[in-house]
């Protein structure tokens, strides 16, 4: 009993917080300023990127510098859709995601095996190969990258010119989507299984858990959706070329969302981007043209001071407001 | 012949300098298990030391080096301080994300501090001079570099294996609480190893801008190749990384030039995928 | 409980950031003033380039918004245009990255109300940023982003002030050609050095189908990742092709540690020919001293020009204050100060603040640029400078020597560069 009202509690609240995203493009403030649109795209973005992430490595402990290669090959599968072919880039789009899972299984299946740091730094290996070689394979456009030329804007080529209305609901879908499947992997018995594996494989096979066939899943599964936001991504800057989309850089912001916001929970992401995106756009907006990267030495700082201070992010912060309210109330009785 | 040599020994001088780098790492990393994101900064850090030792009292990149030892090494210990030691004990990922946050800082201070410039010393005693050797060309600072890895690394492996305060750092990276219970102040011990392992990368920043130019983004690919080296080596084995730095150095320079130059990267990070598929704790490691 | 608080916590943050968006687009006093945006790297592995560029633009709106009656230089000796309409600036950051500065030129002029941008080096980001002003219909100026593809767009509202990788090719090979034919250099082979980026491919690419339609062969072609720790192999690669003209793009630290190395291994090709790159660095000779010698380039303004621009060391003498460390213009910032130029020109003529007018009156004219070498400005369809001119120089003695075209050229060539054991 008690437990459905508390989920039903949560599901009120998720269903509550998508209608909120909903009308957000009703309000003067989204319509008025494209800045503010774009800050609001980028934190959806970003936080279905960081979420993504969060399946493999909040929920099954595998912390993987690799995503921006599937993210990648998302962006590249839509962007070869459009630039070399000619078409709409909705079969690009699926098909980079499937392809990127594919790779995903292909170079995890004998990272796996690595423990800890030798895995992490696996990654950044696969990370730096996959730009160095997209950067000479010319058939993908190579150092030149592909650059979108002008088509008709609609959801039939996914592009937007004027207005961002467009691109602010096909992120929320893929932000509901990307959510949607981790609330379902939460409830669900794949999701038992993932933390299982995070608390120790010994323990996992233990209990009849096949921890390589978990986590194939789990990286297929994030690599797949990772992938799709590549491909918004491509869609949204008309433009993709390895140091774009396949860097360490962009690999450090899936980790650095997730961890920021709280690691294998499930508003950590949002959280993350939510703080992160803005203060990196607005930092940039402000500081960004006095030139000395002041917006970067802040954006630097308070990455150090939120990971000091709170290493359980800010979801860890949240929870010990409320457990220090809550005690103080068990005091008062 | 003689061009396979000479591209066998550059290999080989690079790696030592690569070995240079990476030896820090590889001591905080065995000691701590902390990975270092900040490395390549402080490298740049003492680049710009050593280079400003230079620049205004004159003063040559073989003596700047020590001082760039000794400034990194506070550097290092400051870090411990402020940042590392709150890290300790929390989530692995947490030393990480801190340190990348501040290569971040550090990167961009120094550039808001000293433009983007590229900087070179002029007219230093080792800068441009080569010998010839059998037909090989020898480059003098490269020459230098790679006789300072050796001689440091096997001071930092000597202090470690056979003093008492290596006999410390041995027992805090096995056990920690085990070698507090043994009288160890683990907290004085981690501060000195990272200090220490910031002393070496301050040694070969100090060294390095007789032929290399400083700038704010000198030390991302080195950074990158570092953790490359150690993590090839096996948790914090110094002759490990001195093993992984020179293989390293070999593949940089034979795929640069027998395959094509855009290869090179491509050719060490994937000799580190293979080493680690084959032996997965590095080739040192146990 | 818990969820309640914690749904006031998520709902603090997102309310938090709706705050600052609203302030942030707050009205903007209306007063004679022309916001342009300048959208450079000013932060990034190529940041230097970027704030020189920035300086430039600074120094272009400092001649013209006040009263420089000393200056050679259209619209400087009266202030502002349009009858005291004054240009001010907006700065912004694109890292280098093209999705940045493709948000970064929304922002400009959506948020900061920008009548036209300047940007924004690196052709990769001038790309998505130009696109943003083409689909507003705004006027885009670019002074030195030297992909051809840029002005192969048919934009309308784009423009570019500097000569492509393309005509710098051609005046390479046109250039051996005259060294074979009246220095009997004997120039038959070409190696290619650069960047694996998209400046460096573009430039590599012009210059292969240039050598190679003036039937030179090209024996090397050696692309590295910028950054580099070493260029042991690439150097090794192109002294074992050994080519007698060498083509490089090659980019600040690079192009030291490319001219260190080659010293290292004793190897040099009969010329070196460099794109708009670390060859014309002004701090490059004090950086390189003698090892920066005898090595050629294309150049579009060095401070050595004084007699064929004779407007230019002026306006420096502003450029000048404006840098840290202190350093004259060079080929890629000055065409930064003639984009502001020649766009005040064409508004002050065209009489009208209407982009679309001041757009065609840009393609209609020829604009008088003392900053340009040629001294004019004129653009094609797509936007490209057609006067757009540069020279072929060599560094000797520390200074930058024109050596060709022969009829523009103050010093004869040394060709083959000098060994470096001869130095």
């Amino acid at each position: 009993m008690n437990t459905t009202r508390k989920m039903s509690r949560k599901d009120l609240f998720w269903l509550g917080l998508l209608a909120f995203f909903a009308v957000i493009p009703l309000t003067p403030w989204f319509s008025h300023s494209s800045f503010a649109q774009h800050v609001m795209i980028q934190v959806l973005l970003y936080s279905s990127m960081a979420q993504a992430w969060n399946i493999l490595g909040g929920y099954c402990g595998q912390t993987s510098f690799g995503h921006s290669v599937f993210f990648g090959i998302g962006a590249y599968g839509t962007g070869m859709a459009v630039v070399k072919f000619g078409l709409i880039p909705w079969p690009g789009i699926l098909a980079g995601a499937v392809i990127a899972a594919m790779v995903a299984v292909a170079i995890s299946y004998p990272c796996f095996k690595l423990k800890g740091h030798y895995f992490a730094i696996a990654t950044f290996a696969i990370v730096e190969i996959f730009n160095r070689l997209f950067m000479v394979w010319y058939w993908v456009g190579g150092a030149i990258g592909l650059d979108y030329g002008f088509t008709e804007p609609g959801w039939k080529n996914f592009v937007w010119y004027q207005s961002k209305v467009g691109y602010f609901y096909g992120v929320l879908l893929l932000f509901v989507l990307v959510f949607g499947i981790v609330r379902w992997i939460e409830k669900h018995r794949f999701g038992f299984y993932l933390r299982a594996v995070r608390e120790g494989q010994e323990t996992a096979e233990s209990l009849g858990v096949n921890s390589t066939r978990v986590k194939l899943s789990a990286m297929a599964l994030s690599a797949f959706l990772a992938a799709l936001c590549g491909a918004f991504f491509a869609q949204y800057n008309y433009r993709v070329d390895p140091p774009m989309v396949m860097s360490l850089d962009m690999s450090m912001k899936f980790v650095l969302i997730t961890i920021l916001g709280g690691l294998g929970t499930f508003y950590g992401p949002l959280l993350g981007a939510a703080l992160l995106i803005p203060l990196q756009e607005y930092t940039r907006a402000y500081l960004g043209g006095i030139g000395g990267g002041v917006d970067l030495i802040i954006f630097g700082l308070l990455i150090v001071v939120v990971v000091v201070y709170q290493p359980r992010g800010i979801m860890g912060i949240l929870d010990r407001i409320v457990n220090r309210i809550r005690r103080s109330e068990g005091g008062g009785k | 012949m003689a061009t396979f040599l000479q591209v066998a020994f550059d290999g080989l001088l690079n790696g030592l300098l690569y070995a240079l780098v990476a030896a820090g790492l590889s001591l905080i990393w065995g000691v701590m298990d902390v990975i270092n994101f900040a490395h390549g900064e402080f490298l740049m850090i003492a680049m710009y030391f050593s280079y400003w030792l230079g620049f205004i009292w004159k003063i040559d990149p073989i003596i700047s080096s020590v001082a760039g030892g000794a400034f990194v090494f506070i550097v290092g210990a400051l870090t411990y301080r402020l940042v590392i030691r709150r890290t300790i004990g929390k989530s692995a990922m947490s030393a990480l994300l801190a340190t990348f946050g501040l290569s971040m800082l550090i990167k961009n201070i120094c550039l808001n501090r000293f433009s983007p410039n590229f900087r070179l010393l002029q007219d230093t005693l080792l800068g441009g001079k080569t010998f010839n050797l059998a037909g090989i060309i020898i480059p003098v600072p490269q020459l230098v570099i790679g006789l300072v890895a050796l001689a440091l690394l096997f001071v930092v492996y000597r202090l470690v294996k056979k003093t008492r305060l290596g006999w410390a750092i041995q027992a805090t990276a096995m056990d920690k609480e085990a070698a507090e219970l043994m009288g160890i102040n683990t907290e004085r011990i981690y501060l000195l190893v990272f200090g220490l392992g910031g002393a070496c990368v301050g040694i070969a920043g100090g060294l390095l801008p007789s032929y290399l130019a400083v700038h704010p983004e000198v030390g991302a690919l080195f950074s990158l190749i570092a953790f490359v080296c150690v993590a090839m080596g096996g948790f914090g084995s110094i002759p490990g990384a001195l093993l992984a730095s020179l293989l390293i150095g070999l593949v940089e320079a034979f795929a640069g030039f027998y395959i094509a130059p855009v290869f090179k990267y491509v050719a060490v990070f994937g000799l580190y995928l293979v080493v680690v598929m084959v032996r997965p704790r590095g080739l040192f490691g146990w | 409980m818990k969820k309640s608080l914690f749904s006031k916590g998520l709902l603090l943050v997102l309310t938090a950031f709706l705050v600052v968006g609203a302030i942030s687009g707050a009205a903007v006093a209306e007063e004679k003033v022309i916001k342009i945006g300048t959208l450079f790297p000013l932060t990034g592995p190529v940041a230097l380039a970027g704030q020189r560029c920035r300086a430039a633009v600074e120094t272009a709106a400092e001649v013209i918004n006040n009263a420089h009656p000393e200056l050679q230089v259209p619209l400087a000796a009266q202030e502002g245009v349009l009858d005291g309409y004054k240009f001010v600036l907006v700065h912004a950051d694109h890292q280098g990255k093209p999705d940045v500065a493709k948000s970064e030129a929304e922002r400009l002029f959506d948020q900061e109300k920008v009548w036209g941008i300047i940007g924004c080096y690196n052709s990769a980001a001038t790309k998505p940023a130009s696109f943003v002003a083409e689909l507003k219909q705004r006027v885009f100026m670019c002074g030195c982003s030297s992909s051809g593809a840029l002005t192969e767009r048919d934009f309308k509202y784009f423009f570019r002030m500097a000569p492509t990788d393309k005509t710098e090719s051609l005046e390479f090979v046109e250039f051996i050609e005259w060294a074979n034919e009246h220095k009997g250099s004997d120039i038959k082979t070409v190696g290619l050095i650069y960047e694996n980026t998209e400046f460096g491919k573009h430039a590599a690419e012009e210059g292969r189908m240039a050598a190679e339609a003036g039937g030179f062969k090209v024996v090397a072609d050696v692309a590295f990742n910028p950054g580099a720790t070493n260029l042991n192999s690439e150097v090794q690669t192109l002294k074992a092709a050994n080519p007698d003209a060498v083509f490089g793009a090659c980019l600040g630290g690079d192009y030291t540690l490319w001219v260190r190395t080659m010293k290292q291994m004793d190897w040099l090709p009969k010329v070196a020919l460099n794109y708009c790159t670390g060859y014309q660095d002004p701090i490059i000779v004090g950086q390189l001293g003698d090892d920066a010698n005898y090595f050629m380039g294309g150049t579009g303004y060095a401070p050595e020009f004084a007699e064929l621009m004779p407007a230019v060391a002026a306006v420096e003498e502003i450029y000048k204050t404006k840098t840290d460390p202190s350093v004259p213009f060079d080929s890629d910032s000055i065409q930064e100060a003639v984009a502001l130029l020649v766009l005040a020109q064409a508004i002050e003529k065209s009489g009208s603040l209407d982009p679309t007018v001041v757009a065609e009156t840009l393609h209609a004219n020829e604009w008088e640029s003392p900053l340009s070498m040629g001294g004019k400005v004129a653009f094609a369809p797509g936007g490209q400078n057609i006067k757009a001119m540069s020279m072929l120089t060599q560094l000797q003695g520390g200074e930058y020597k024109r050596i060709y075209p022969v009829d523009l050229a103050d010093t004869e060539p040394v060709i083959p560069m000098v060994p470096w054991k001869d130095r």
